[in-house]
Parts: C-alpha cells; structure tokens; sequence
C-alpha cells in the first residue's frame, strides 16, 4: 500500500521532505516497506487560492494509506480527513530516517490542523 | 460625469479629497451645477466618508450572492464541478461533495455545468447598501459583511443601484479603496475620470505608480493627481507624473491645523471656507483634462 510523502525536490530517496502541504513542491507515492517509488509534480503548488484543497483531492483520487507532511491547514485537513487518510507529521529528519519511523509507528498522527489558512504563503 | 478617486497607498487623503469635494460641489456658484451631486464610498470593508458627512440615511438594500447548494443524493461525484471550479471551492472524497463557502466566488459556473441538475442556488447576504442625503448631495455607501471576504459584489451592486437612478449630466464621486488590486479595479470600471491622490513619500509614489499604470494601461481613463501634505518633497511627484504625463491638478498643504479638522471628524471646508475655491478649481480642471 502507498503512502504520500510532500517533496521540496524531486531527487529520488535523497529528497527533502516539505514543511509545506497544499504548495509543495511534489508528491512521493512510496510503498515504505519495499521502497518503490514515483514523484509528481503538485498540480495545486501555483494556484491563486484553494491549493489545500486542490493538492488533497489530488491525493485522495489516488487513496494512499496515509500522508507524511510537515504541516496541514484547515481545508485541506477537512478533505483528507473526509477521505480517511491519516495524515502524520514529518519530525525534520531526513526522507529514509522518516519512512523507518512510519514503518515503526514513530510518527505524530496530526488529528486536526495544526496551521491556519494560507501558511504556505507566507 | 462619474470621478474615481484613487491613490494606491493607504492614508494620503482619498476621503478628505472625497468628501471636501462633493461638499464643495453641491452649492459652488462658480460651477454649472444644475445637476446633482453623489458620492459613493465603495471602500465597502471599511467605510468612513459617512462619519464625516453625518448623512441621513432613508433607504437600505441587502447584497446577496447565489451560493451553491449540492443535493448529495442527486450528486454522483463526477468531479465536473471541481474541473470548472477556478477557486478550488469544491472536493469529492468517498463519492461525497464537500462544498467550501468561503472560497466561493458565486460564479455560478459548477450549477451550470453539473450534469446532474445536483446543484442548486440559494441567496446568501454578503452586505448592504445605504442610501441618503446631507443637504444637497447624495451619499450611498456599501458595508461588507463581517466575516466575508469578497468585496466585488458589494461595490458591483452599489454603482448597479445608483448609477441606475442618476441623470446623465449628474456628478458621481467614487472614493475607492486603497491600493490597486480587485476593489479598485471595479471602482475605476465605468469611471469617465480617475483622480489620483498621493503623498509626496517614497511609499506615495511607490503606490502612485501602481494605481497609474492600473488606470493608464488597463483602464486608459484621463487622469490628474493630487498632492496632499504638499510642500516637502513634492519633486519626486513632479517627475514622476511629468514623466507619465499626468497634470497635477491641486496641492493640499502638509498641515496641523488640516491634521486636527479631520481627526475631529469635521469637513475642512467648513473651518477653512478658502479652500472651496481650491476644490472648485480642482473640478473645473477636471472638466479641462477630461474634454482634452
């Protein structure tokens, strides 16, 4: 089962998770127990309003296990947590220190927002 | 003739302009002034002109905007309505709409497109307009709801409601918004002339030429500027509109004395009366730039 991973950049198990939800830059679609991967660009990263929105709905079409992120919004927290997509936050570690402390439960399940709307603007 | 009054920043003085103005207008002599005279304050998020002009208001007209309303047992989660949703205002998860109000710019575009008839609209009140009378002139205002997020509508319905009501020949002051962005841009639509107030600051120019190239390029409306708190640095103003080729049209004194008659909520004109001649000046000039 795949889960999602929010990327700065787009170079493979080396990249830097992003702090950021709805304007990440990619998406990681891992399976965390074999490692196989693909990356996609976030459709939602320029939009002019609605990126939380946009970015989770992208997610949700491809009903991943769970999501890893630094942080997540109001909006993009109600279409995620309607999909039954847990979403865990990212400690600063690095990507394969991160997927081994999912594997291991390690992670903190974000069970509501824990940022206002339009943080990743600023 | 309908006179935006705009400035781009913040604070040099777009009310004070506004309402000196219009006051000045409804009994100068000196001008042709068979018509009558309004002034709207479209600075619909928070508007002031009224705390000045102590108008007596006698009508009042809600603002509404169709929402949409999703029927989750029509909706067959088709996603239509996400694909022509420009400001992300709608999600399906589990075959489920989830419909987000404030993100919503009641255009109507997923009731028009969804497949289904599954949508529907119902009225929502945004804000409400007031329309009166101080003397001669005629002032209507537009108040944003408290929680809302789109002025547009508001100002829209505002021009809508007395521009429908005016005669050709009449006066009609817009005092707009600060800054440039969409506001702004619906209070400048339909104007025959865009009064710009500036400061003479770096952040006064910086924003005067935000606001000009906003009215010269998208708008391409006549022009003129006017300096408030003139006389210390009004060269960089100088430049800037000589440059532009934009006619500085009245300069208005950097003043304690001006500085106390507004914090009192007083109109300038009534304590210094030579200013009339000022703002009289200010229109015939107007009338100038604009004939060419």
């Amino acid at each position: 089962m795949q889960i999602v991973i929010t990327l700065e950049e787009k170079i493979g198990l080396d990249s830097k998770i992003s702090n950021i939800f709805g304007r990440c830059n990619f998406f990681m679609f891992i399976n965390p127990d074999t490692k196989k991967f693909t990356i996609e660009e976030n459709p939602a990263k320029d939009t002019p309003g609605g990126a939380g929105i946009q970015a989770a709905q992208f997610i949700a079409d491809n009903s991943p296990a769970a999501v890893i992120t630094g942080h997540l919004g109001p909006k993009a927290h109600t279409v995620l947590f309607s999909a039954g997509i847990p979403v865990y936050q990212f400690q600063g570690k690095s990507l394969e220190e991160t997927l081994n402390d999912y594997n291991h439960r390690n992670l903190k399940n974000l069970f509501e927002a824990d940022v206002k709307d339009h943080t990743g603007l600023k | 003739m309908v006179i935006t009054i705009a400035s781009g920043k913040g604070g040099t003085g777009k009310t004070t302009i506004a309402i000196n103005l219009a006051a000045t207008l409804v009994d100068s002599e000196k001008i042709e002034c068979h018509h009558s005279v309004w002034l709207l304050d479209c600075d619909v998020e928070e508007p002031n002109a009224a705390l000045f002009l102590k108008p007596a208001f006698h009508i009042k007209k809600n603002v509404e905007r169709p929402l949409p309303v999703i029927d989750p047992e029509k909706c067959s989660a088709c996603g239509r309505c996400i694909e022509v949703c420009e400001y992300h205002a709608i999600a399906i998860v589990g075959k489920k709409p989830i419909f987000f109000k404030e993100l919503c710019h009641a255009c109507g575009s997923c009731t028009l497109n969804c497949p289904e008839n599954a949508i529907d609209e119902k009225p929502e009140v945004i804000g409400i307009l007031k329309s009166g009378k101080r003397g001669l002139l005629h002032f209507s205002e537009g108040l944003l709801k408290i929680g809302f997020s789109s002025p547009v509508p508001v100002i829209r319905e505002l021009k809508k409601w007395v521009i429908s009501s005016v005669e050709p020949h009449d006066i009609i002051l817009l005092d707009a918004s600060p800054g440039t962005t969409c506001p702004v841009v619906e209070s400048l639509r339909d104007a025959d002339f865009a009064l710009l107030v500036t400061e003479p600051t770096p952040f006064g120019l910086h924003d005067l030429s935000l606001i000009t190239s906003l009215v010269q390029e998208e708008f391409k409306l006549p022009c003129g500027v006017v300096i408030n708190k003139s006389g210390t640095n009004d060269s960089i103003i100088e430049n800037f509109c000589q440059d532009k080729g934009i006619p500085i049209l009245m300069r208005l004194p950097l003043s304690r004395q001006i500085a106390e008659i507004y914090s009192k909520g007083n109109l300038l004109i009534n304590k210094l009366p030579e200013l009339k001649d000022l703002l009289s000046g200010l229109f015939i000039q107007i009338q100038n730039v604009k004939r060419g």
